[in-house]
């Protein structure tokens, strides 16, 4: 029967992809652990139905990955403790104001965007179509910003950058709009190399 | 160190036979837990200095099969480990007699039977 084996890569393939979070010196040693249980848990006779024993395997690796999560929530703190972090190592990052404050901000540039978008088709005339090429154009270059800056960051506030992606790509300017505001952190520029002269 | 449940079972495994090496999925059934709560508490105890692990040994025999990694109590965490469930013991003595359900009484010191959270 070929889905054991199946269930093992695929198994696999999760604990990798959950290994990705790990830092570097230990990601690899933690990966060969976890999936050397991997066979343990498919041929345990203990667990009847072999179906159950994937099912097994797989919250198996559920688990394994809450486990990387936190163990890289732990090491970062630890970092941030240890003033290490890659992001302390240019100019410190500017304090970012409230979550409100932010969403308001926001908002306001959604409405700005909305009405300039709605007062600009009405005042251009109907027969040329270029307003509308210059519309999409610049909506698909704000998706791509947007797209290219969650994919950049090393993590993202309140939701996971799939979340992230799928919500630029549904409402192009407001599901961008709502991620620079909201979910984006602020992160500093890289120090120039030579160092500015105060 | 704070005794919670997990901690409890997952200490009651390893000082059941202190000698006896224990692999991850092994521990996971052992003590009945799932591998997000196991393994973040297995490197904290790790790090702490209380839990030591080692490779097994590649063997001819294993057919194929991957080396595992072993936990296992150090010294210090076999000594840490009697004195915290000698004296989880003594906060509650109703648990050790059977009643693992028992509720803690407001103000009391007791901690949730383990299990009874489920």
């Amino acid at each position: 029967m070929s889905r054991a084996p199946r269930v093992q890569q695929l198994a696999e393939w999760l604990i990798r992809a959950a290994c990705r979070r790990l830092p570097a010196d230990i990601r690899a040693e933690r990966c060969r652990e976890w999936t050397a249980e991997l066979p343990a848990i498919l041929g345990d006779e203990s667990i009847r139905p072999p179906v159950r024993r994937a099912m097994r395997a797989l919250s198996f690796c559920a688990g394994i990955s809450r486990t990387t999560r936190q163990l890289d929530r732990s090491a970062r703190s630890g970092a941030r403790r240890s003033r290490s972090s890659q992001w302390r190592t240019g100019a410190p990052a500017a304090q970012s104001p409230h979550v409100a404050v932010r969403a308001l901000l926001g908002f306001l540039i959604w409405l700005v965007v909305v009405f300039g978008v709605i007062a600009l088709v009405r005042v251009l005339p109907h027969a040329s179509g270029w307003p509308l090429g210059v519309i999409v154009a610049l909506g698909i270059g704000f998706d791509a910003f947007c797209l290219a800056d969650i994919a950049r960051a090393a993590r993202v506030r309140h939701l996971p950058k799939w979340a992230w992606v799928l919500i630029c790509l549904i409402q192009t300017p407001a599901g961008g709009i709502i991620y620079l505001s909201i979910g984006r952190i602020a992160r500093p520029r890289p120090a120039p190399p030579g160092g500015q002269a105060p | 160190m704070k005794l919670t449940g997990p901690l409890e079972r997952v200490l009651r495994v390893l000082t059941a036979d202190p000698s006896a090496p224990h692999y991850g999925y092994d521990l996971m059934k052992a003590a009945k837990l799932p591998s997000g709560t196991l393994y973040p508490m297995l490197a904290r105890l790790e790090q702490d200095g209380l839990v030591g692990s080692e490779w097994e040994a590649q063997r001819e025999d294993a057919a194929g099969r991957p080396p595992r990694k072993y936990y296992r109590l150090t010294a210090e965490g076999l000594r840490v480990a009697r004195l915290e469930l000698a004296q989880a013991a003594s906060r509650s003595p109703a648990r050790q007699a059977g009643y693992g359900t028992a509720r803690p009484t407001r103000g009391s010191t007791a901690r949730p039977a383990p299990g009874s959270t489920r």
